[in-house]
């Protein structure tokens, strides 16, 4: 997993819990790489996976609703770090139906050995979008956070609702209604 | 700031003192990466350029060097740079003008110099461009060229370069080898012979004459081995000709060989094979001519097939042939001329014989000797064609002799003498003279008329009875159209039997004509076409027999049938009313009888009473009597009308009808047949025969029988009966009128007479078989068919099956 996702990860623990909670978290997850994180190298998954469950136990808030709450702040961070992907697209809808064909094709050319999940396109209307993600972390619910943020950041509303194709949430199909 | 806060942050800086530092690894290798590749490549494209611009000045060293024409242009075909070689073709320098190779080329190729230099610019290269230029002088040569594109480092193309080959010599030398084929071509396949190439037996081309020869098309030929198709005339000769040439024994042979064709039929050809070899002595093909030389070979076996049948023409011909040579020696002579002269040896055994004083020798045959000698002497002086010498010889016979002297390119080479016995020809015609003018003379006397009429109805001939016959002298007739001097009765009929004439038909008919005094005649004709030697109707000889005698005879005979048919009918209508007159009296004189009888009896005695009864019995009789005379003269008048008669139902009827004492008995043992014959005529005749039979029985039982048998043409019935019997002596009278055997009451004598003249009608016969005391036997057939032959066949199949 790119570093990018650990750093931003812990800046949002720090942001949201402290100082105290960041080192917990690290502390208590007995990670391979002793908390040391920079954006342009790779790390275990399981060191997430880690720090997520810590961070769960930490301040008693469920991992999932964790992992959303992190999809909200990563678009944020991202959007900063590469302004000029966002700049492209003058709506979220085509943003998002953009993830697999473009964003994604450019972020292989930075990090080449990068693990991305794959955003499937079932149907698309200019007010909806339904479309499936699949990946082997089965992070949705970060994916259901980064969409939602999307169309805050257009200052759209959009009700976004899925459905667990696979129960481990490896397959999950996402329906993206636009109003407003 | 506590401690602990301290602490943490120092934890956190620590971390990302280290996480820095990755980086900084992290981006230090990625550089030191980078850095290598880079000097990788920068040592690469100097490698690269180096080895261009070696490959570049190799490459112009070369093409300004190469023997060919080498042309470098722009894409405006103006030259940047030419070798020498090219200088010479276009006789330009570069150097000196400005040259442009479009100016160079031929009209004839703009078009696809255009469309070539287009490929070009698509494809990068372009490969055998071939076009005519012109050059100085006007003088025209072919080019060919090889082409590719320069580019800039841009990748624009903006050059081209090529190299030209004059191949001038080349197009002149594939146009003169092409001519030449097509020469050839025309002469091969307009030879009137067969030509063939083989390589290995097979066949690899032939031309149109060999294929018409053999009926196979070119691409079955291809297929067939020059052995399946041709066959040596004699089995072991040119096959193995053929053998020995392709093992290279042999060059060339001639033979006459078979060719079978695709039909099957083969036609006999002389072949010419001749080996072409390659400079190593290998038979590359074989090269064969073919003659068809059927006919040739047909016309050479009817030639010597003409030649003997002329001889046993000759030989066994009519005429006696002499034929000598210019030294009068026999060359050819015959059996007929051995015969005519009584020579008594083989013909073939005079050949070569002296005939120079055969004259002098055979003069005694002929009734003038020495006349015969001069003759001869003097025809073979002249040496002129005689022909039809007559010569007689003292024996009677008489000869005719031809000279027919032979020449070949003017040179005098013999002569043929042709004698023919003429004698029966001579004396043929005398006997044709002398019947002609025995026939002439009959016909000129015979009685009856003979006119020959030619297409148009022009009298041609005519003799003496004709002119008797129609007044007319000859001179008024001879030239005339028929039809306008005889005047006939029915104007269409001459004209319709002439046409018939015309087609061939002859038939005879009569007509009614006028003679030359007016008087209505009546003629019978026979006609006939009449042919020409070739067989075509020229007209038609009408012979005429004046029957108009004759014909008043039949008139005359006509009127006496009506007449006589006329007077019978009264006969019988007058039969008719005498006997109804007679009748009504008879009836009023038994009325008063009985009248007096009823009235009288009881004043009258015994001897008025028994009168009285006799008057009645009397008034009876003559009753009969004349009902018998009714039917008799009916029984000849009346029609037969003849249907199918069951002749059992007849029987039971006339049981019914007549009266049959108790005592006897009618018998029909077989069943009687159907006959077709008029039903109440065969009534009246069983009637009468059986009437007869019953009342003249006098024994305690009596037994009447009919009997029927078929006699093939007629049938024979038999009545016979167990009565008294009739005497001999009446046998023949009964069947007359009015004769009756004895003096029995009821017999009228009228009967029988009746029953002769049924049989009569049916051509029948009728007779009696009798003993007195024991009984009779009447005996009649009556014929089975009586009318027409026509339906002969019909009614007797129906009666057949009647019967069965």
């Amino acid at each position: 997993m790119k570093g990018i996702v650990f750093t931003e990860f812990l800046e949002m623990v720090e942001t949201a819990y402290g100082l105290e909670v960041v080192d917990s978290i690290i502390e208590k997850s007995n990670l391979p790489s002793e908390g040391v994180y920079t954006s342009i190298a790779t790390y275990e998954f399981n060191e997430m996976v880690s720090l997520i469950t810590a961070l769960s136990k930490e301040v008693n808030v469920s991992s999932g609703d964790l992992i959303y709450t992190f999809g909200h702040y990563l678009f944020s961070s991202l959007g900063r770090a590469h302004p000029e992907v966002i700049q492209n697209y003058n709506s979220p809808l085509g943003l998002l139906y953009s993830i697999e064909d473009h964003i994604h094709v450019h972020v292989k050319k930075l990090y080449p050995d990068a693990e991305l999940p794959s955003f499937k396109i079932l149907e698309k209307t200019d007010s909806s979008l339904t479309m499936i993600y699949t990946s082997s972390r089965g992070l949705y619910r970060l994916a259901h956070g980064l969409i939602e943020k999307t169309f805050e950041h257009f200052n759209g509303k959009a009700d976004v609702t899925y459905e667990l194709i696979k129960d481990d949430g490896t397959e999950v199909k996402f329906k993206i209604v636009q109003h407003g | 700031m506590d401690s602990k806060e301290v602490l943490l942050l120092k934890k956190a800086l620590e971390r990302q003192k280290k996480a820095r530092q990755q980086a900084e690894r992290i981006l230090e290798s990625k550089s030191k990466e980078l850095y290598d590749v880079s000097r990788h490549l920068k040592e690469t494209n100097n490698k690269l350029e180096t080895l261009l611009s070696e490959k570049t000045s190799e490459l112009d060293g070369v093409f300004m060097n190469i023997l060919d024409p080498y042309v470098l242009m722009d894409l405006q075909f103006n030259v940047i740079n030419m070798n020498t070689s090219a200088k010479d073709l276009f006789q330009k320098d570069h150097t000196k003008e400005n040259v442009n190779l479009a100016r160079f080329i031929h009209p004839h190729f703009q078009q696809y110099t255009m469309e070539s230099m287009q490929s070009l610019l698509d494809v990068g290269i372009l490969k055998n461009y071939r076009a005519k230029i012109r050059v100085a002088q006007g003088k025209e040569i072919w080019v060919q060229i090889n082409a590719s594109l320069i580019f800039n480092n841009q990748r624009k193309p903006i050059a081209a370069q090529g190299i030209i080959r004059d191949i001038t010599g080349e197009m002149e030398v594939k146009e003169l080898l092409a001519e030449q084929k097509k020469q050839l071509d025309i002469i091969v396949e307009n030879s009137p012979l067969g030509i063939l190439l083989t390589k290995d037996n097979r066949i690899i081309k032939a031309n149109e004459t060999f294929m018409q020869m053999l009926g196979y098309s070119h691409n079955e030929l291809k297929n067939i081995s020059l052995k399946d198709i041709s066959a040596p005339e004699v089995q072991t000769g040119p096959c193995r000709l053929l053998d020995q040439m392709n093992q290279g024994i042999l060059e060339e042979f001639t033979a006459i060989k078979k060719f079978y064709k695709k039909d099957g039929s083969f036609i006999l050809t002389k072949t010419r094979m001749n080996a072409v070899t390659n400079q190593h002595g290998t038979i590359n093909y074989q090269v064969g001519i073919i003659e068809d030389i059927s006919k040739e070979r047909k016309a050479e076996m009817e030639l010597k097939a003409s030649e003997s049948r002329l001889s046993t023409l000759i030989s066994n011909l009519h005429s006696g042939v002499l034929l000598e040579d210019e030294n009068r020696k026999i060359a050819l002579t015959n059996k007929m001329f051995c015969n005519l002269f009584n020579i008594p040896v083989n013909p073939d055994d005079l050949k070569g014989a002296d005939c120079s004083e055969s004259a002098e020798q055979s003069k005694v045959f002929f009734k003038n000797p020495d006349a015969f000698v001069k003759r001869i002497d003097e025809i073979l002086e002249e040496r002129v064609t005689v022909l039809s010498d007559e010569l007689e010889l003292v024996d009677g016979r008489v000869l005719e002799r031809d000279y027919i002297p032979i020449y070949n390119d003017g040179i005098y080479k013999g002569h043929l003498w042709a004698y023919h016995d003429v004698t029966i020809s001579k004396n043929y015609k005398k006997n044709l003279e002398a019947q002609r003018e025995k026939y002439s003379s009959i016909i000129a006397n015979m009685n009856l008329g003979l006119v020959e009429v030619d297409n148009n109805d022009v009298i041609q001939m005519v003799n003496q009875s004709f002119c008797q016959m129609s007044g007319f002298k000859e001179h008024e007739l001879l030239g005339k159209v028929a039809s306008k001097v005889i005047q006939v009765s029915n104007k269409e009929l001459i004209p319709s039997k002439n046409k018939r004439r015309l087609s061939g038909a002859s038939d005879s008919y009569e007509i009614e004509v006028q003679n030359k005094d007016g008087r209505n005649r009546h003629w019978l004709i026979s006609g006939a076409p009449r042919y020409n030697e070739s067989g075509t109707v020229i007209g038609s000889i009408g012979i005429h027999l004046d029957i108009t005698d004759q014909k008043n005879l039949e008139f005359q005979k006509e009127k006496l049938l009506k007449e006589l048919e006329i007077s019978n009918t009264g006969l019988q209508e007058y039969a008719h009313i005498v006997s109804h007159d007679l009748k009504s009296p008879l009836r009023s004189i038994s009325s008063l009888a009985t009248w007096l009888f009823e009235d009288y009896k009881d004043v009258l005695d015994e001897g008025g009473k028994q009168q009285l009864q006799m008057m009645q019995e009397k008034v009876a009789s003559m009753d009969k009597l004349i009902h018998g005379i009714l039917e008799y003269s009916t029984a000849n008048s009346s029609e037969l009308d003849n249907t199918c008669v069951n002749l059992n139902e007849v029987i039971t009827e006339i049981q019914e009808v007549i009266y049959i004492p108790d005592h006897v008995e009618i018998v029909v043992a077989d069943i009687l047949p159907n006959i077709i014959a008029d039903n109440t005529k065969m009534h009246q005749l069983f009637q009468n025969i059986i009437g007869n039979a019953v009342v003249h029985i006098e024994k305690e039982k009596g037994i009447v029988e009919v009997i029927a048998q078929d006699k093939n043409e007629y049938w024979q019935f038999t009545v016979k009966d167990n009565g008294v019997g009739i005497p001999k002596k009446y046998h023949e009278k009964i069947f007359k009128i009015f004769q009756s055997v004895g003096n029995n009451e009821r017999s009228t004598g009228i009967g029988l007479s009746i029953v002769k003249k049924i049989v009569d009608r049916y051509e029948g016969e009728i007779w009696v078989e009798s003993k007195i005391g024991e009984g009779t036997e009447f005996h009649f057939t009556l014929k089975k068919n009586l009318n027409s032959h026509k339906n002969e066949e019909s009614i007797d199949y129906k009666s057949k099956k009647i019967a069965s």
